[in-house]
């Protein structure tokens, strides 16, 4: 501790020196090696600067994290250029990238996938950020290095790692509206050979209610934990091991209302993770990984009817992943390498809806060359292969380049596929709803269950012959390409990129038979070809030492081309409303796929005032209007539609202000200018002001 | 739509003055008639699991009204449901007997654009099954969970034969009082209102 005094008192005084002094070169001499610690591992498997990767890639700081105040990772991916999250019925935030929906975007923590998806959308407020050393999001195609589900992108939680002898970490307490309490802590250490990590969080919120005039809260209370332990052993120089346990609880409670009866009760999640990895240096070139994980995601949700005090209904999920992987790395020169790897994975679903627990299996294995053929040109090859017990083999294979024109520009472009395994509700899915009495079937239950509810007498009318449904599911895939250049010179980044992403296969519902109750049996078919193209343009000036501002902006098309190729053959109508008569539409009518905007733009000033500790920043998020749903009932969002989203911009605003430089009180405000949207953006809270104060040590 | 609704009456009259010049051997044709029906009424009892029952609501093409006849009648409401005077009861309580010969043909397009009834294929009501089929986009409506509301599916014009072999075609405007072109959790459903074309004369076709 004396030491670190030592320092400090040095740190301090060399600030003040070059505070007074005007020494700017310090500053910039700083900001260069900061530019040169932003390496990913993600777009590679490999550590790689940032600005080399030829890829489309967001990096996350935990330096932003800490400034903007933000809590849950959700918060912070909305406020970057070309992502935003939406929230589904229930409430749960996924997220959008590229145009691409939650459900094909792959979420990593430390490389390793996360499970646990409610109808495909994966839940990012899930995630606490307090032990997170930077988030890295690979835009486009990864299916060559992660397999199914990255077909819009990879987002990956890169957790910190000890790096001190002296013990250090972080205490902190926020308070915030809705009686929302969220307490951290986390600490780690680095000893000789022996590093190790915790971190706790909970969060506890009274939710909130939108509409008092309806009966029950638009969120209702809820808490949560996370805890995550982390180990690292040095066995050798050669030889490392680190260990890592996730646990995670939520409780919220339930409250609805059906033909005017209380149905009170509560969903729980818990999710677990374990991961083990060795890292093992055979060689100065040759390096291996050997990696284990297990993950179980479980969601309760049990009601009870308050007035009659039955059971209203019970909803278990209870999700397993097993993985085993072995990476090789081989250097061939100082910056070309061979990546190869091969794995396992294990997977096994036992749910209520299914007939029995089903388990999926697969192996893989993947190569990728990382070259340059020319000091100026870097090349990445690669390809994947999964073999699967349930649906067909894919093989996914990537090539990209980037091409250093001078010091100052780069040109990147990609081409890749990507593709997402149906999933295990696609499948096996057995599900009638109770109040009107439509029915889903899985794909591979439907011509039993269809024979079945034949022989009760429950169908009227049977729509497709079996032949139909005896080849098998295939995954949905996609193609997508991106092209850009990066500009770095002094204070001015710039970054440029083109994209466009082909999907085909699109698994989707249909009616496959008729009950005698006039309602549908629905199962999955691949039918849909859609696709998402655009631009995103994203700009950081550095004014002075003082003030940084940054801007983004993406353009989207996000369309249906079975829908296309129907609207120009004028089969496609919505219905005039005025005279009620229907009209037919042209293409130019068609808006594109629900819950897309056609302009999203950011906008950041990042505020620093050393000599006073203090720092503030400004962000601001807008989006253009958006389709919620089809409204007219002819399956597209079209100019008739009365279903759409209006425009919207949130604020957020955070001041941090550190004292003694081990105590940093943080105020703000999330949604400044109070927005709200009760009918269509239930999810969207009002202003939210928070307090937080951090304790480092 | 301005420029062909013109055009389409210009065409009419055209073919209205060439008929009424034709040889007078031929027998005269009375004229098309393209009416609105407004708010028929569609109550019907049962439902939302329990059997659906109560009677239908009548109507007939050549009067242009609903009827109580038992036997001068082409369709008939009861909630979503459109019964035809042809073929058999399907099975459900409270049916009209089926004594004529109507049946129906779905078609796609524009209410314009379907100007000849000949080609289609016609079916009856049958044991089990209504001609126009039941449920949210099966036949003539959508259902829209979201909103909880039905809704015409646009573009889906009932072509019906009579029960007398003539020839109709409707376009459902509305399932709701006064049609509102937005309805809301307070419209009142159950209440038709709709477009149609009646050729008065029998076994022709035409529907312009």
């Amino acid at each position: 501790m004396n030491l670190n005094s030592l320092l400090l008192l040095f740190f301090i005084g060399a600030l003040r020196v070059s505070v007074f002094g005007q020494e700017v070169s310090v500053q910039k001499d700083s900001v260069l090696i900061q530019d040169l610690d932003e390496v990913i591992v993600t777009a590679t498997r490999t550590v790689r600067q940032l600005s080399s990767v030829p890829l489309p890639v967001t990096l996350i700081s935990k330096k932003q994290l800490q400034k903007t105040g933000v809590i849950r990772l959700d918060e912070i991916l909305n406020e970057q250029t070309g992502i935003i999250t939406v929230a589904d019925q229930s409430g749960f935030n996924g997220i959008q990238i590229q145009g691409i929906s939650s459900d094909y975007v792959m979420i990593l923590i430390d490389g390793v996938p996360l499970v646990g998806r409610s109808s495909g959308n994966f839940d990012l407020s899930r995630l606490a950020v307090g032990n997170i050393k930077q988030i890295e999001i690979v835009k486009g195609p990864s299916s060559s290095l992660y397999g199914s589900e990255a077909l819009g992108g990879v987002v990956n939680i890169i957790t910190e790692t000890p790096k001190d002898a002296s013990l250090a970490g972080d205490l902190s307490y926020r308070f915030a509206s809705f009686n929302t309490h969220d307490a951290n802590i986390h600490i780690k250490q680095k000893l000789n050979k022996l590093g190790y990590s915790f971190f706790a969080n909970t969060l506890q919120s009274d939710g909130y209610d939108l509409r008092p005039d309806v009966q029950g809260q638009t969120v209702n209370p809820f808490e949560n934990y996370t805890f995550n332990g982390q180990l690292f052993y040095d066995f050798s120089d050669q030889l490392k091991m680190f260990v890592s346990g996730r646990y995670y609880t939520e409780n919220q409670d339930a409250v609805l209302t059906v033909s005017d009866q209380l149905i009170e009760g509560d969903s729980d999640i818990n999710e677990t993770n374990a991961h083990i990895r060795f890292d093992h240096q055979i060689t100065s070139k040759w390096q291996l990984q050997y990696e284990f994980y297990y993950t179980n995601y479980k969601a309760l949700e049990e009601l009870q009817n308050t007035v009659s005090n039955t059971l209203f209904s019970q909803n278990d999920y209870n999700q397993n992943l097993f993985r085993p992987e072995i990476r090789a790395t081989y250097a061939i020169k100082s910056k070309s390498a061979i990546t190869v790897g091969v794995g396992y994975n294990h997977e096994n679903l036992d749910r209520t809806f299914f007939d029995d627990k089903v388990i999926f299996d697969s192996q893989y294995g993947y190569a990728q060359y990382d070259f340059y053929p020319w000091k100026k040109l870097n090349l990445i090859l690669g390809a994947r292969f999964d073999n699967h017990s349930e649906y067909q083999s894919q093989f996914s294979p990537k090539a990209s380049f980037n091409f250093k024109l001078n010091d100052a520009i780069a040109l990147k472009g990609s081409v890749g596929t990507g593709f997402k395994a149906p999933d295990f509700r696609q499948l096996y899915f057995d599900f009638t709803n109770a109040a009107v009495g439509y029915t889903v079937l899985g794909y591979n239950v439907a011509i039993d269950k269809v024979k079945e509810l034949e022989a009760q007498g429950q169908l009227s009318d049977i729509l497709f012959d079996f032949e139909d449904l005896e080849t098998p599911l295939q995954a949905e895939s996609s193609v997508g390409y991106n092209i850009g250049a990066g500009y770095a010179q002094g204070k001015v980044k710039l970054n440029l990129n083109l994209f466009r992403n082909d999907f085909k296969n699109l698994i989707d519902t249909r009616a496959i038979a008729r009950k005698t109750n006039g309602q549908n049996v629905f199962s999955y078919a691949n039918f849909d070809r859609i696709y998402t193209t655009g631009l995103e343009v994203d700009a950081n000036y550095k004014l002075s030492d003082k003030v940084t501002i940054s801007g983004g902006y993406q353009l989207l098309y996000a369309k249906d081309k079975e829908k296309k190729v129907a609207l120009e053959r004028d089969e496609v109508f919505a219905r005039d409303p005025k005279t009620l008569q229907a009209v037919i539409l042209e293409n130019s009518d068609y808006f594109g796929l629900v819950n897309r905007s056609r302009h999203t733009a950011n906008f950041k000033i990042f505020y620093e005032v050393s000599k006073w500790n203090f720092n503030t920043n400004l962000r601001i998020n807008y989006r253009t209007k958006y389709g919620l749903f089809d409204g007219n009932g002819n399956g597209i969002i079209d100019d008739y539609d009365t279903t759409f989203v209006d425009g919207y911009a949130l604020a957020n605003l955070t001041l941090n202000k550190t004292f003694s430089d081990k105590y940093t009180l943080q105020i703000g405000a999330n949604n400044l200018f109070d927005y709200q949207d009760e009918e269509n953006i239930p999810g969207l809270a009002g202003i939210q002001l928070f307090t937080k104060i951090n304790f480092n040590f | 739509m301005k420029m062909t609704a013109k055009f389409l009456t210009l065409l009419f009259i055209a073919t209205a003055f060439i008929s009424c010049g034709d040889d007078d051997n031929e027998p005269v044709l009375e004229a098309v008639e393209s009416k609105t029906a407004s708010n028929i009424p569609a109550p019907q009892t049962g439902g939302q699991g329990q059997p659906v029952g109560g009677p239908f609501t009548k109507f007939s093409f050549e009067t242009g009204a609903v009827t109580t006849s038992d036997t001068e009648w082409d369709i008939a409401f009861r909630g979503t449901t459109i019964a035809i005077n042809g073929g058999v009861v399907t099975g459900t309580d409270d049916e009209p007997v089926r004594n004529g010969n109507a049946g129906a043909s779905i078609a796609s397009g524009t209410f314009a654009s379907i100007t000849e009834a000949s080609g289609l294929t016609f079916i009856q009501d049958a044991d089990g099954a209504y001609a126009i089929a039941t449920g949210s986009d099966n036949g003539w409506y959508n259902y829209n969970p979201q909103v909880n509301q039905i809704a015409p599916i646009s573009g889906k014009v009932l072509v019906i034969r009579t029960h007398d072999d003539k020839y109709a075609k409707v376009e459902v405007l509305s399932y709701y009082k006064d049609a509102p072109a937005q309805p809301d959790a307070d419209s009142e459903s159950r209440f038709y209102t709709f477009n149609y074309v009646y050729n008065p004369n029998e076994e022709q076709t035409s529907l312009e």
